[in-house]
């Protein structure tokens, strides 16, 4: 038998499952979108574009779609400085520094419901450590309801995911740091860059795509994370404070058995996400050729 | 980049400080599983007080079968992920055919999707296969979804063999599975565990599908078993946090002992969870 038939024949069961379970599934969905699908029957009579017309007046969408919105345009650059911020501080000769390196990386490496459970009890109004601590030092003042108070709610949110995230970052700018060649440090610092001003005239400049990397990932995880937000709030309190769109469309779909609305949901949440990631494998396969 | 002393003791100061806040959460959680329901609301939760294992016991009788179930299917989509994506990996890095680079895209741009874009076909086909609330639909779930990443991995690690190597045992007359068998697989100790933890740890991690394929205490995961704790009042803080750490534990070890490994999977497997 020819070679190319082989490993045809030996892809086959891969392409046959990942094409059935993320591509025909795709086109799914959006069959069901485009459906008068509402309640636990099936229902495939297409009735056109009508739940995404509905989208438009929908409340919760928008406010879903504003906190997406504030993930990515706070916990993002929060989580991007603060991990380039440790990586600078790990990069100068740092002893012991995989034991900083593994607390920094540690929540990553564990699920969000775990790390929500962990926050969730951090931010307990009555017996949580932030708000027994703050009186313990005296700044009682500074108390308040956390994840409770329907006004804050999302930037307790905002900090503890950046929590989890930063050590990621950190690993992504490390590894961009270190694959910077040695004798371009040196030659800058014959030349008089020292300390901050080397990372800021040498280093950050070439630490592009390693930005790029991280912006990415973090934007499509601000888009569609779910695990975390369900289990610390629940999109509470006051009803949709901490609403993003993947709780949005899990409610539809699950709860309420809007299953037409629910994939529509889902549908928009494909898109905004492709089109974030397309040219960034695009750009990051382009840049693995040259 | 070296500083002189005392910028090098500010620097040290800045990292322990960073350490402890980015521990805090977990001491807290540990000295709370600790208590009892009284000395969690009269003592100071980063205090260690009373110790009792109460919480902890509590916390198993409800997740130890979830435990159970997390184990044997992450164990199983773990290693049914791994081969397959071994396999894939190699026929796609050191087989020359037409589409191959075409085919490599497809199981690409299937690590990036949202998942909730799958969400409803698969609870549909889950259920029409008579898998619904199973530990085997949990399993093909997730080596479905395993595929692309592993595959990728192993790709990006087989690239990287000589091609001579292949070739001096074509000439010897190898056929195709036997270079793999005989030639590539005693190599792939590294590729092997990086996918197998990473597998190992987003399996063990993922709730969502968990959420929407498990119900009855058969299949349920303990990532949904720790958040229906959350849910109920009769669970708590102690008990809810000894869940926890029941749940991180296995993750922990992996990460205590096979972090680097973990550390080029997170590399390489940039946008996907």
């Amino acid at each position: 038998m020819k070679d190319s038939v082989i490993a045809l024949l030996i892809l086959l069961p891969s392409v046959l499952l990942v094409g059935y379970f993320v591509y025909a599934s795709i086109g799914w969905n959006v069959i069901v979108s485009l459906s008068n699908w509402e309640g636990l029957e099936p229902s495939y009579t297409i009735v056109g574009f009508r739940r995404y017309v509905e989208l438009f007046y929908d409340p919760v969408f928008w406010i879903s779609l504003k906190n997406n919105l504030l993930l990515i345009l706070l916990f993002v650059p929060s989580s991007i400085l603060l991990g380039l911020f440790l990586a600078i501080l790990l990069d100068m000769k740092v002893r012991a520094e995989g034991v900083f390196r593994t607390i920094y990386l540690l929540p990553f490496a564990l699920s969000f419901v775990i790390t929500a459970s962990l926050w969730a009890w951090m931010y307990d109004p009555k017996v949580g450590v932030i708000n027994i601590l703050l009186e313990k030092v005296g700044l009682g003042f500074l108390q308040s309801g956390w994840v409770t108070d329907s006004s804050i709610a999302m930037y307790c949110v905002i900090l503890a995911l950046t929590w989890q995230f930063s050590g990621y970052t950190m690993l992504i700018f490390l590894a961009g740091i270190r694959s910077i060649p040695e004798s371009q440090v040196m030659a800058a610092e014959v030349d008089g860059a020292y300390g901050f001003s080397l990372y800021r005239r040498i280093i950050i400049p070439q630490l592009k795509f390693s930005s790029l990397a991280a912006f990415v990932i973090l934007m499509v995880f601000a888009l569609k994370g779910f695990d975390f937000i369900y289990v610390l709030t629940g999109g509470g309190p006051g009803g949709w404070s901490t609403f993003v769109l993947p709780l949005e469309m899990f409610r539809e779909t699950f709860t309420m058995t809007h299953f037409a609305y629910g994939a529509a949901i889902a549908t928009v949440l494909f898109v905004i996400v492709m089109v974030i990631v397309v040219p960034y494998l695009y750009m990051s396969s382009r840049r693995r050729e040259e | 980049m070296k500083f002189p002393r005392p910028r090098r003791i500010l620097l040290y100061v800045l990292l322990i400080l960073f350490a402890f806040a980015y521990l805090l959460p977990f001491w807290t959680c540990i000295t709370t599983s600790f208590k009892t329901e009284k000395a969690v609301i009269e003592t100071v939760p980063v205090q260690p007080a009373s110790p009792t294992l109460e919480p902890w016991m509590e916390a198993l009788d409800i997740m130890g079968r979830p435990l159970l179930n997390s184990l044997t299917f992450t164990l199983f989509a773990t290693i049914f992920s791994c081969f397959i994506g071994s396999i894939n990996g190699y026929v796609l890095s050191k087989i020359r055919f037409k589409g191959s680079d075409i085919i490599f895209l497809f199981f690409s741009i299937g690590i990036f999707i949202p998942y909730q874009t799958v969400l409803i076909p698969l609870v549909l086909t889950i259920s029409r296969l008579g898998l619904y609330n199973s530990i085997e639909g949990l399993i093909l779930t997730h080596t479905a979804y395993g595929i692309p990443i592993c595959t990728l991995l192993f790709r990006n690690f087989y690239k990287d063999v000589p091609d001579s190597l292949i070739m001096a045992a074509k000439t010897d007359g190898a056929g195709t599975l036997t270079i793999y068998r005989r030639i590539l697989l005693p190599l792939s100790s590294a590729p092997f565990v990086v996918a197998g933890v990473f597998q190992f740890t987003s399996i063990w991690n993922d709730f969502l599908f968990g959420l929407v394929l498990a119900r009855g205490s058969e299949a349920l995961p303990a990532s949904v078993a720790l958040a229906n704790l959350r849910g109920t009042t009769t669970a708590f803080w102690n008990v809810q946090m000894a869940g926890a750490l029941w749940y991180a534990l296995p993750v922990i070890i992996v990460y205590l002992i096979l972090g680097k490994y973990l550390m080029s999977g997170y590399m390489a497997g940039a946008v996907k969870g």
